[in-house]
């Protein structure tokens, strides 16, 4: 009974630690060459020498570019009470130039303990902001504007950057303008790519089936944009930036093993029993090497991510065993497999009813097809190529499908009561574009 | 609650309780008493909690997944990452997460993105929980923050849930001391949001997905956890931003003995029932296996199944159960094709698809009857007006003179006797391509001058009924009944019979596209020209198929010769008429031309005039 309380405050103590990304991040911070320790020194140049800088921090979702940031910004805080203030702004919310102004207006107002007005408009917010770094310059405070989302700032008429960058040129003011951005330059991460790919294909061929290098790919390409995020900048801001760029890359492995253990490991000295902590940190030592190596060829050589191993870690932590109040490898087997989903295959499976519906003998109406079709959409195994064309009526709209043969063999391979016919149809379907009509013809023709 | 009963009834009672729970519980607080303010305990579940294995029970075949989901969500005060829950309609994703919270009693905010079908209600609707804001008559219904923005959404998003969780950490403090219940569970607060898929028709500039998604990390706050509930896998979500991906549960659609062990719960007599099931469920199986849909099949079915039974109690033998299948027999194929007819839940497919599938529908229900009439009135100039629309749609353009020109078709004939078994071919591919790409477009000057040639012939056989068009339209000259047609033609494009398609680029003009079916327009033909078409064939013989369509205007043209000689006399009438306003006209604008292509003095014979006729028809009405 005893144990099963200790075993749950120890898993709540995970589960935080977990979500907390600044924990996660912090033992990364301890080397001179880290980016903690590089973006510590930038701001707090700033901070002492009264100069105005912008940096820009780029590096894959999930690799820490903000947990670090705020690591480096409670610190400065610490260090330089009443010296510095943070305005944070994300691309995702205020894109609108009219938003950004009135956030940062609020947020200052907020900071300095003046009243906001929320009937200001942007003129008005936007000389405020250029009085107020005017002012905090002459005080020796620095002012430092953290542009989540960087790249999205970067759309439309950049009004908001040019005004922060162009406020920054002026000797008096003294202000940091960081952006975050997951926009990253391609050339740099090529090299590390193929050499990913590379592993993935020597490591296991059997287990890395075709299947998995297209996510693969796919990842790839969705995680990595063509332009890099400064690209993106006009030419008169791009020429007020300082074009300081911190790149986070995703750690290695052997920094993964120890992350791994500083999450999971608990901490002697605390409320929880120190028999129980020494047992459960013991059994961690064992289990790590192997987790670690599991986790480590399954997934950073995949998408190269902390985000994806990190639920795999949520998982295996909410698997534990409360009764024995320990990790087993098992949980993270488990948790594992459980992570490891097939893209829409399970759709399909279900959907081959539907299919199947056709390719018996019975003959069914034409509302049933159209229902069928229907489902089809729902499930988004197939969509309509363009959405203009809603005057036309459904059975004459063109759809394409959206799942690839391969894909469709194997759902269909999984299904168990699939009829044989089933087979030597899918290849029928897998017409790039076809119309509810044709498509109906496919099921009917051979069938008579 | 709603264990005993059927599913169907379950997840309605689930979604409409949730829903209340949504409104803080509005009608029971309303009720109880309205001047009592909403406390944090509003945003529980609002009923007795449940023990695990009742959740369990209620729901068979999902045991995996409660679980996993209970696992997840893990021991009160426990901080977690957003959860993404996937799966078919009506796989019981809501019902399910809502009986585990109500288990776990915990404080929760639902919100359905079908409910609040806009960016600014969702915000709203989940401020006004949080900030235990109630609409009523004193605050004139209205919500508790305007809010619009993703950006005001977060700052009133922080303000409200520090607010709720100060009150939450306050009650868990003094509550365990004064009280021996409980009424909330631990510090956390979860926000639902289900129908997710919903919100990616919404957003055009594809801001509020991404933001859901990142909105653990923006607000940063460790007591607040996301769930979303969706019906769509979450590789259908990928954006070009990328985000932190949620945890995601699946929830695969039921077995089929899931389906069975579903259906016998709610049932008085099991053995008669499960004999029931043994009949109907692998064939609907094959169909659907969407509980909803089997529900309401069954439902009727059973009370076939039970009809030739006096006493619904009796256990049946082998004996009965012969009896009982042979009675049930030829029903179960007719229900099948029901299963698919009536959608018991609204259409998945967004609003703009409603109008087509309405008459979708309208045609379905016309053509499984197989009634010979329509079951709606249309004046008989909209009728030929609907049956020339449907043949230019269905025809090419250059067939037109050869079909509806009295001598016309005569070249054409002797020109296909020797068809190569290439033309043969290329005949084969256009007609193929014809039914991929449905009915084409034409012109409003094609349809008129379509419309004149049947509205001709009909004329002359049928009587009373086009007397008055006659007299109104036709004799009254071009001005009557150009406005007449015209007007019949928008309320057929309001009817959604025919649609105004894009305009030609080159031309400028407006296209229309008919929308009717085969079936419909035969009802149509019938019911007008069923005196002129005698000699036409069986009703099965579709008519935009070249022999059917051959054999209609041989029949029209037969009629039409009689007419002709009278008909150019009248022509000859009109045009003079024509050609004096136009004279008067131009005398005054000078803006248009003197004379029309077609307008000239008929010196040919009547063979050769016959192409010039149609074109000449349409050069007129192209005016």
């Amino acid at each position: 009974m005893g144990r099963e309380k200790v075993a749950e405050e120890a898993l709540n103590l995970l589960r935080s630690r977990l979500c907390d990304p600044s924990f996660v991040f912090k033992p990364l911070s301890n080397s001179p060459d880290s980016n903690y320790s590089k973006l510590k020194f930038i701001i707090s140049s700033s901070v002492t020498e009264a100069c105005n800088n912008s940096i820009l921090l780029l590096g894959p979702r999930g690799s820490g570019k903000i947990a670090v940031l705020e690591l480096v910004l409670k610190d400065l805080l610490e260090e330089y009470p009443d010296m510095i203030s943070v305005i944070r702004l994300s691309g995702l919310l205020h894109s609108d130039d009219n938003c950004a102004f009135k956030e940062i207006a609020r947020q200052l107002c907020v900071e300095h303990h003046l009243l906001f007005s929320k009937m200001a408009s942007f003129d008005d917010n936007s000389q405020f902001m250029i009085a107020m770094l005017r002012e905090c310059g002459l005080a020796h405070k620095t002012v430092v504007f953290v542009l989540d989302e960087f790249d999205l700032f970067a759309q439309g008429k950049q009004r908001v950057l040019y005004s922060l960058l162009d406020a920054m040129q002026s000797v008096t003011s003294q202000a940091v303008v960081i952006g975050v951005s997951c926009r990253l330059v391609c050339s740099l991460l090529n090299y590390k790519i193929t050499t990913e790919c590379e592993a993935v294909l020597s490591w296991d061929s059997d287990e890395f089936n075709e299947n998995k290098l297209e996510v693969l790919t796919i990842d790839v390409i969705c995680r990595l944009c063509f332009l890099d995020a400064d690209q993106l900048l006009e030419k008169r801001v791009r020429s007020r930036f300082s074009h300081r760029k911190l790149l986070f890359l995703p750690p290695s492995k052997g920094d993964l093993q120890r992350l791994l253990e500083h999450i999971l490991s608990l901490p002697i000295d605390s409320t929880l029993p120190h028999d129980y902590a020494v047992e459960f940190n013991a059994k961690l030592q064992n289990l790590s090497i192997n987790v670690s190596v599991l986790i480590v060829f399954m997934f950073r050589s995949l998408s190269n991510l902390l985000l994806i191993d990190h639920d795999t870690r949520f998982r295996a932590v909410s698997y534990m065993d409360l009764g024995s109040g320990l990790l087993s490898l098992e949980n993270f087997i488990t948790a594992l497999s459980t992570m490891e989903r097939q893209p829409k295959l399970e759709c399909i499976k279900e959907y081959k009813s539907i299919h199947d519906a056709f390719q018996t003998s019975d003959y069914y109406a034409r509302n049933v097809c159209f229902r069928a079709f229907e489902h089809l959409l729902q499930r988004e195994l197939i969509c309509f190529t363009d959405n203009r064309g809603h005057n036309q009526s459904v059975e004459f709209r063109p759809v394409k499908l959206l799942i690839s043969s391969h894909e469709l063999h194997q759902g269909l391979k999984s299904y168990r009561s699939c009829p044989v016919s089933c087979s030597w149809k899918t290849c029928y379907c897998v017409h790039p574009s076809m119309t509810i009509s044709s498509a109906k013809g496919f099921f009917f023709y051979p069938y008579g | 609650m709603g264990k005993e009963e059927s599913p169907q009834v379950t997840r309605r009672t689930t979604r409409s309780s949730s829903s209340s729970t949504a409104a803080n519980n509005a009608v029971e607080a309303t009720k109880a008493c309205d001047s009592h303010p909403l406390t944090i305990n509003d945003l529980v579940f609002g009923q007795e909690p449940i023990s695990l294995d009742d959740v369990l029970s209620g729901f068979p075949g999902r045991r995996v997944q409660i679980l996993e989901l209970v696992r997840l969500l893990g021991p009160a005060n426990s901080p977690m990452l957003p959860l993404f829950i996937y799966g078919g309609a009506s796989t019981g994703k809501t019902s399910i997460i809502l009986q585990i919270f109500r288990h776990l009693n915990r404080p929760f905010v639902y919100s359905s993105c079908r409910m609040c079908y806009s960016p600014r209600i969702l915000f709203e609707s989940i401020l006004n929980q949080l900030f235990l804001h109630r609409k009523n008559i004193t605050n004139g219904y209205s919500s508790i923050k305007r809010c619009e923005r993703p950006s005001d959404f977060v700052n009133f998003l922080r303000e409200a849930l520090t607010s709720v969780i100060n009150n939450l950490n306050d009650n868990s403090g003094t509550s365990k001391t004064k009280r021996a219940v409980a009424r909330t569970d631990g510090n956390m607060i979860y926000l639902i949001f289900d129908n997710l898929e919903l919100v990616r028709v919404w957003d055009k500039s594809s801001t509020i997905l991404p933001f859901l998604f990142n909105l653990h990390d923006v607000l940063k706050m460790p007591e607040l956890c996301l769930i979303f509930v969706s019906n769509s896998s979450p590789d259908t979500y990928y954006s070009n931003m990328g985000y932190m991906e949620p945890i995601p549960v699946h929830f695969p659609d039921y077995t089929e003995d899931d389906l069975r062990q579903l259906f016998m719960r709610s049932q008085t007599n099991q053995k008669l029932y499960s004999s029931f099931l043994d009949v109907v469920l692998r064939p609907f199986c094959r169909i659907t296996r969407r509980v909803d849909e089997l529900s309401t099949a069954f439902a009727a079915l059973f009370e076939k199944y039970c009809e030739p039974l006096g006493d619904l109690e009796v256990v049946p033998n082998e004996q009965i159960k012969r009896r009982l299948f042979s009675q049930l027999q030829p029903h179960i194929a007719a229900s099948m094709n029901e299963v698919f007819k009536v959608s018991s839940q609204p259409s998945p497919e967004g609003e703009s698809n409603k109008e087509i599938k309405q008459k979708g529908s309208k045609r379905k229900s016309g053509s499984c009857e197989e009634i010979d009439e329509l079951d709606f009135h249309m004046s008989a100039s909209a009728k030929y007006l609907l049956i020339s629309a449907f043949l230019a749609s269905r025809n090419p353009a250059t067939l037109d003179a050869s079909l509806f020109d009295s001598m016309g078709g005569f070249d054409g004939r002797k020109r296909k006797r020797k068809p190569s078994q290439k033309s043969l071919d290329h005949k084969e591919a256009a007609e193929q391509e014809l039914l991929m790409k449905g009915p084409g477009t034409f012109p409003l000057e094609r349809l008129l001058a379509i419309f004149q040639c049947i509205a001709s012939v009909g004329e002359g056989t049928i009587d009373e009924e086009e007397q008055g068009n006659e007299g109104s339209g036709v004799k009254s000259g071009d001005g009557g009944l150009m406005s007449d047609v015209l007007l019949q033609l928008s309320s057929l494009c309001n009817a959604n019979f025919i649609i105004k398609g894009g305009s030609c680029p080159l031309e400028g003009s407006t296209r229309y596209r008919s929308t009717v079916s085969e079936d419909m327009i035969l009802k149509t033909i019938k019911t007008v020209m069923w005196k002129l078409l005698v000699t036409w064939p069986s009703t099965e013989k579709i008519l935009w198929r070249k022999s059917a369509k051959k054999k209609i205007f041989n029949a029209i043209r037969r009629k039409q010769e009689d007419e002709v000689r009278a008909e150019q006399h009248y022509r000859l009438r009109i045009k003079r008429n024509y050609n004096n306003i136009e004279d008067q006209m131009g005398k005054i604008a000078c803006l248009q031309p003197q004379h029309d292509g077609g307008i000239r003095p008929k010196k040919k014979k009547e063979g050769n005039n016959g192409r010039r006729h149609f074109s000449e028809l349409q050069g007129r009405w192209a005016r």
